[in-house]
């Protein structure tokens, strides 16, 4: 089976997240920059059905900036086979990233796309579902596990209290949620391996896609509203009467009890 | 009296579960009563939510009646209903979103506030007409008083536009009970590596029960298995907006900050005094989990009851 997994280099989880001086982006001076967090699921899944069986291909695509090529480098010491650049201003829209992974998917012939279910910059969960619609395909959304079964592949699907088990024949998108196991470190001979591979490089002209004007656009951003300076209680030995206490509060002062 | 804005077209879908109607739902068509003229839809015609089939219907009626702006409750469904809707129009799209303002409106472009980087930052965007929007539950207040929410039409999916993705069975999570569904639940007990074990979650869970809560948990907590994901809430997890989240034993994590800092009102109980948790809770309590946590659980017991 060959899979294509789409990524996006985004600021590392653990960032301190600030808004730049235009105050309308966020400031990128200094930042660790990883891949997206449910990009490493997707390609964690992708990586359990080569491990089962090696004849499996996995390849990792990305949309973006030059410095994506170092996400696409980590995808391959994590045991990726290849790994291809659309290079692209951070800004071109959704749609337009869409219409650039279509024509690469066209060409890749994969037989499932996998994508993150949202990039955890701007978490629209935009660019998964607006793929297959542009290739025409189904899509399956919080992906947990692929496996053999119905016409094609059984996917699933995690919802409130369970998962729905979808069945399709291929190729299809799945927008993952999460993997059987945590996204594997790149091993040393990973990454020696990883270092010696083209990464070969294309823009949006090239695969055909003239960005349009973002229909959407940001305007400002502000750090979410400072809270603190919260009541702070201790057990001075008698817990019961702390209890009662903070019901207390609860329904008096905050009124939410 | 309900003055519109607008005379912009506004098509709501509705979202059932459990065979009613959902409340976020309830809350946009409320909402929305002051945007402009509003239509209520539901789909129905498949057994579940599909994803193809049921954009199909959706970005078909909102193609022929001339919609200028959908809107979606941000639910598990329907955050994926409404991209894909957005895709097949190729009208502009906002998720998760926390206020439109079509006040604002100029040039076919209006003002709405989502959350990004995980909840790190607060963002405005400028969105063109016609546009997808999802709406984040909980963020616009249903109006004391407001009946059940009836759909004024219903759309049957067509099936066959489903194509080859089909529905083949549920599996469900063994520890899954029948408590309130986390994303749009009021209160929410938290639990993390504090509980020292999945055997210790009775504590909580009784808690949970006596205030009606949905139960959530932290990363490590998942990961460690003690709790199914879906419960996971953070970065890669839920975002939460409740009125009272109850963080238990969670040191506070900025991944699991940036899913609950938004919460109206926020307890934590720790003993750790230093936990980053503290920071950011309205009351914390340093001391011992499980000597707090029943005598907790009791005192609420007797405030319910009006004690």
């Amino acid at each position: 089976m060959k899979f294509l997994v789409c990524l996006k280099q985004v600021p590392d989880s653990t960032v301190r997240v600030k808004v730049a001086a235009d105050g309308k982006s966020i400031a990128t001076d200094g930042i660790t920059w990883s891949i997206s967090p449910y990009d490493e699921y997707a390609i964690e899944l992708a990586l359990e059905h080569k491990d089962a069986d090696p004849a499996t291909i996995v390849s990792v695509v990305t949309v973006g900036p030059a410095r994506s090529r170092d996400a696409l480098r980590q995808a391959l010491a994590m045991g990726c086979d290849d790994a291809t650049l659309v290079t692209a201003d951070d800004t071109v829209a959704g749609l337009d990233v869409a219409k650039a992974l279509a024509a690469v998917v066209k060409e890749a012939k994969p037989d499932v796309v996998l994508c993150g279910k949202q990039a955890s910059d701007d978490d629209q969960g935009l660019v998964g579902p607006a793929l297959a619609q542009e290739l025409g395909w189904p899509h399956v959304g919080m992906l947990t596990k692929i496996a053999a079964g119905g016409d094609g592949i059984e996917l699933w699907r995690e919802i409130e209290g369970g998962h729905e088990v979808w069945t399709a024949p291929l190729p299809v998108v799945g927008l993952v949620h999460k993997s059987a196991k945590e996204p594997r470190y790149p091993s040393l001979p990973g990454i020696m391996k990883a270092k010696k591979k083209e990464i070969p490089e294309k823009d949006l002209a090239a695969l055909g896609v003239t960005p349009g004007a973002p229909r959407a656009q940001v305007v400002a951003m502000e750090p979410p509203p400072q809270r603190g300076g919260g009541k702070i209680l201790k057990a001075d030995g008698d817990v019961k009467a702390l209890a009662v206490e903070l019901a207390r509060l609860l329904h008096e002062e905050a009124k939410v009890l | 009296m309900i003055v519109k804005v607008t005379d912009l077209g506004i098509l709501v879908v509705a979202e059932r579960s459990d065979g009613k109607v959902r409340r976020v739902s309830a809350e946009i068509a409320a909402k929305a009563e002051s945007f402009g003229d509003v239509e209520v839809v539901e789909v129905t015609g498949t057994d579940r939510y599909h994803p193809v089939a049921h954009a199909d219907a959706v970005a078909k009626w909102a193609k022929n009646n001339s919609s200028d702006l959908v809107l979606i409750g941000a639910t598990l469904n329907g955050r994926d209903l409404a991209a894909r809707v957005a895709a097949r129009l190729g009208w502009a799209y906002a998720a998760d979103c926390t206020d439109v303002s079509l006040g604002s409106l100029k040039d076919g472009a209006f003002e709405v506030k989502r959350p990004m980087y995980a909840g790190k930052v607060r963002a405005t965007l400028r969105v063109h007409t016609p546009a997808v929007l999802s709406i984040r539950p909980g963020a616009w207040t249903l109006p004391a008083g407001t009946g059940d929410l009836k759909p004024t039409k219903t759309l049957a999916a067509d099936a066959s536009a489903g194509g080859t993705l089909k529905f083949a069975r549920f599996e469900p999570t063994a520890t899954s009970g029948k408590r309130v569904s986390l994303s749009e639940a009021r209160v929410i007990v938290s639990g993390g590596r504090g509980l020292k074990g999945p055997e210790n979650w009775k504590l909580l869970e009784e808690l949970a029960d006596a205030l009606g809560a949905a139960t959530g948990a932290s990363r490590a907590v998942t990961d460690a298995g003690w709790r199914p994901n879906e419960e996971q809430v953070g970065q890669t997890g839920k975002t939460v907006t409740p009125d009272l989240y109850i963080a238990l034993g969670i040191s506070g994590a900025i991944q699991h900050l940036a899913g609950m800092t938004s919460s109206k009102v926020i307890v934590a109980v720790n003993k750790d005094p230093d936990a980053d948790i503290f920071k950011i809770a309205d009351y914390g309590v340093v001391g011992d989990l499980f000597e707090f946590l029943p005598a907790f659980t009791e005192a609420v017991k007797k405030r319910k009851a009006g004690a």
